[in-house]
């Protein structure tokens, strides 16, 4: 389904251009969930920025497919009207537009992008409402500017949110966990994990083992120095908590 | 003894093809002082000009070098009025509803008013000599005596008119409200608008403006105001521009415990100049002055702010007033010229400004286009949720009308 080969990237311009991602391959197929861990500064968040098409950074080989589709030729909308969804690490306070407005919109936009017709007011507001209740969200809060004045957790729950509201085909969740209570850590899981499905691919970066216990991922990737150096299942997630990233990547090298 | 033209022409310094167009307007109404003195204070200047420090970004007489009909009717719909009290104003007539809010007096005025500190104000001047339609109303005088609980709308309009010079003078009494609602939608070559507002006792006024002149006019709406005694003014404007246009304000705080609210919102298109000028003296104690000016400018177009609180020793004290504002240039090319002034005397005050300019948040931009919409419709949105503080407190009856026309510019404009 996502379909990365020797992807590299740099970020910054000319002179100090710098390699962040270095020659990456990766494939996740349908209906699978992958992790990615990997230290501070292995270009996990780069990735992510890489594959949704944010200024600032520029590929300077290999490809990224998704379905068969170059996602490097489409603008940032367009890979998100093909089913490109990324939960930001730091989601963006979007003052003046209230949460249910701004994600109307954007469903509504990508509903366009494909020629589809626009989603009615009663089954968009129906929908949010039954959404919202399972992430604890209140109707006053989807009334409230987008992620102002929100707290951490409930900025990443306003993530997960919009993800079930949008029905990505695929998902990229960028350290969903970081500043998560255990409540909201589970309430979030539980939210990913309802999106499950056969015909739809995630890719989940993080640092720490703690989120894969609730999200349990088909495969676990190790990013260092901007490619994959190992892969495995579950049990991988498990060894890095245990050895660390030295362990483990000093055996690989 | 009255002037005559030439008299008047001697005055004028190197008058102008507008100029003298203006000078013969004035020589066909009746002879007045008050409308003498007017036109005196307006020949002491002419036509404002780049080369008057309170006009050095608006240059009215650049812009005009002669009287000309506009190309333009109206530049767009008046704000919606429903079955509410209509006052129009063209070139050539005035149409006064059959039925008024309660509480309100109209009182036609057929010869010249006087114009305290003309001098400070020289369209206003001008207007306050030019504003009569011969043979016909002059000055219209609006009495307030009682709470209006419908708004008032005034609608100054052309079709392909050279000029719309109106004066309008609203009392309102001790303890009495009214809304009123403003359309300048163009469609006269040079328009300009004078209103004095006399604010007594525990008075209230909510005004609302929508300024959207054609490319190719100028448009002045000058508003002079006086607060009396714990009395309340807010005033909400927003403005398209013209090929040059000045909404200015100057308000005094007359006595003390008064409270103000002057906001207002720019958006200007490629052609189009639009300047907020606000002048604000707290000639009392305790008052309160609170104001939000926000702007959104394209490639070509120009908007305009220049604020000043002037507070005096003594009978200033205990002032609390706040000035922002806050201007987006959309793309290359866009201009903004802002000058924020506090002029306090007064050692007891709490006085604040802030004035900043920039382009949109690219952080802002990706997200939303990362969830779907496409770059200009982020542009556009994000804009339209920027100026949206600036008029909340547009009265409630055409708030959403004002929304809407700036959410249909942005859409339509920007890429």
């Amino acid at each position: 389904m996502l379909k990365l080969d020797q992807l590299s990237a740099t970020v910054g311009e000319d002179d100090e251009a710098k390699t962040i991602i270095n020659g990456l391959s990766l494939e996740v197929p349908a209906g699978e969930v992958h992790a990615i861990m990997g230290p501070n500064g292995a270009g996990k968040s780069t990735l992510s920025y890489v594959l949704t098409g944010r200024g600032g950074y520029e590929v300077t080989g290999g490809s990224a497919l998704l379905e068969g589709e170059d996602l490097l030729e489409m603008d940032p909308e367009e890979r998100a009207a093909k089913g490109l969804f990324l939960s930001f690490q730091y989601p963006v306070e979007i003052p003046g537009v209230p949460v249910m407005t701004f994600v109307r919109t954007a469903m509504n936009a990508q509903r366009s992008a494909r020629g589809e017709e626009e989603i009615s007011a009663p089954d968009f507001i129906k929908r949010s409402r039954e959404l919202g209740k399972q992430l604890n969200l209140t109707p006053e809060m989807l009334k409230r500017p987008l992620n102002v004045g929100f707290s951490g957790g409930e900025k990443k729950r306003l993530e997960i949110f919009q993800m079930m509201m949008l029905e990505p085909r695929f998902a990229i969740l960028d350290e969903t966990d970081s500043g998560l209570d255990i409540d909201a850590l589970r309430t979030v899981a539980d939210g990913v994990n309802a999106l499950r499905d056969p015909a739809r691919g995630m890719l989940v970066i993080t640092h720490y083992q703690r989120l894969l216990d609730h999200i349990k991922p088909d495969k676990v990737h190790v990013l260092a120095g901007g490619k994959i150096i190992k892969t495995g299942g579950p049990e991988l997630a498990l060894r890095l908590e245990k050895e660390g990233y030295d362990g483990v990547l000093g055996e690989a090298a | 003894m009255a002037l005559s033209v030439s008299d008047l022409k001697d005055k004028f310094r190197n008058p102008g093809a507008a100029e003298l167009e203006l000078i013969a307007r004035y020589a066909m109404l009746p002879e007045s002082g008050q409308r003498e003195r007017a036109f005196e204070a307006f020949a002491s200047t002419g036509l404002p000009h780049r080369r008057m420090e309170a006009w050095k970004w608006t240059d009215f007489k650049a812009n005009l070098k002669s009287v000309e009909a506009s190309s333009r009717g109206a530049q767009c719909a008046p704000l919606p009025a429903a079955d509410q009290a209509v006052i129009e104003f063209s070139a050539g007539s005035v149409s006064l509803p059959t039925s008024l809010p309660n509480g309100v007096k109209l009182h036609e005025r057929k010869d010249a008013q006087a114009l305290g500190d003309a001098e400070e104000v020289p369209l206003g001047a001008m207007t306050a000599a030019l504003a009569g339609r011969v043979g016909g109303l002059d000055t219209l005088i609006i009495e307030v005596t009682e709470t209006a609980t419908t708004p008032l709308h005034i609608v100054a309009k052309g079709d392909r008119d050279e000029t719309n010079f109106t004066r309008v003078s609203v009392i309102v009494r001790p303890g009495a409200h009214l809304d009123l609602v403003e359309s300048h939608v163009g469609g006269a070559g040079f328009s300009s608008f004078l209103i004095e507002i006399g604010m007594q006792d525990g008075g209230s006024f909510n005004r609302t403006v929508l300024q959207h002149g054609s490319a190719d006019e100028a448009q002045a709406i000058t508003a002079v105001v006086n607060l009396g005694d714990k009395s309340e003014y807010t005033q909400t404007a927003l403005a398209f521009g013209a090929k040059v246009a000045r909404l200015e304000t100057r308000l005094t705080h007359q006595e003390s415990g008064s409270h103000a609210e002057l906001n207002g919102a720019y958006l200007c298109a490629k052609g189009f100049h639009a300047d907020f000028t606000s002048h604000v003296r707290h000639g009392a104690p305790s008052s309160v002055t609170r104001q939000v000016t926000k702007g959104a400018v394209l490639d070509g177009g120009t908007g305009v702010f220049q604020g000043k609180f002037h507070v005096p020793r003594t009978i200033g004290q205990h002032t609390d007033a706040d000035m922002q504002h806050q201007a987006l240039l959309l793309e290359d090319g866009a201009e903004v010229f802002a000058k924020p002034e506090l002029e306090i005397y007064a050692d007891d005050v709490e006085c604040a400004h802030g004035n900043t300019s920039g382009a949109l948040d690219p952080n802002q931009l990706f997200y939303m286009r990362q969830r779907g919409i496409p770059e200009a419709q982020a542009r556009a949105l994000l804009t339209e949720a920027f100026i949206a503080e600036a008029l909340e407190t547009a009265h409630e009856s055409v708030r959403d009308a004002l929304t809407d026309a700036a959410r249909s510019f942005l859409m339509e404009s920007v890429r």
